[in-house]
């Protein structure tokens, strides 16, 4: 079979394009540190979080010099807590679960977003830097008050912040 | 006389029909040349791939470097 010149041309310029995709998906994984949230996350019982040593009283809490666990429920229709408030420049682990039906969790505008499902934790790390105020959305359909299911994520100042709920 | 009696009955056998209209196609049947394989070029169509080619690069490189690593908060963990 005859195959023209040109048309070899363009096969190999999809075979390097397809290539590229791929190489550059393994960078952000393996160079950039890029990571999916998965199924990693503890079970929870969604009906007792109340009883939980953690979702008992959910907040921020200091883990290391610069790291800080946040955890975090959604039920119908608001986050606990709101404002979640942690300092600039660290390196913070959401724990999010549900208490009653599938709900999402986004910090909007960024990559951090995931889905809260009950009985599950969903468990994603992020580097913040700069004080900044971001927007915290459901982006699952949850019910009625779906559209109005919101909450706050304030990064602060490392000297104004002073350990807690604010 | 090369022309020849042919030539003038073909003449006057045109002339005798309708005349086409504008819009028909015009007659291409005599105007044939064959192409081997490799001189068939088709320099635009390499061009446009290459374009698309170029687009596709620099708009997969726009999207996973700037928009996507460059956003704050990656998930990193």
């Amino acid at each position: 079979m005859h195959i023209h010149d040109y048309e070899k041309l363009w096969l190999a310029l999809s075979l390097i394009m397809i290539v590229g995709f791929i190489a550059t998906v393994t960078y952000g994984a393996v160079g950039a540190g890029i990571e999916m949230i998965d199924d990693s996350g503890d079970t929870v019982d969604p009906n007792a979080l109340g009883d939980h040593p953690e979702f008992g009283d959910p907040g921020v809490e200091q883990v290391g010099p610069n790291e800080y666990d946040v955890h975090v429920i959604a039920r119908q229709f608001v986050f606990q807590p709101d404002p979640i408030v942690v300092p600039a420049n660290s390196t913070v682990t959401f724990y999010v679960t549900s208490a009653d039906v599938t709900h999402g969790f986004e910090i909007v505008g960024t990559n951090a977003n995931a889905m809260v499902i009950p009985g599950e934790v969903a468990e994603l790390t992020v580097e913040v830097n700069e004080p900044n105020e971001y927007g915290i959305i459901c982006h699952e359909y949850c019910g009625s008050g779906h559209h109005d299911m919101e909450g706050l994520l304030r990064v602060v100042p490392e000297d104004e912040y002073d350990g807690g709920d604010q | 006389m090369s022309g020849g009696p042919s030539s003038i009955e073909e003449r006057t056998s045109s002339v005798s029909q309708p005349e086409p209209s504008v819009s028909a196609p015009p007659d291409q049947t005599e105007q044939v040349r064959a192409l081997t394989h490799e001189e068939f070029d088709p320099k635009g169509t390499l061009a446009l791939i290459l374009l698309y080619f170029v687009i596709l690069a620099v708009m997969w490189a726009f999207m996973y470097f700037v928009e996507f690593l460059g956003n704050d908060l990656v998930v990193v963990g």
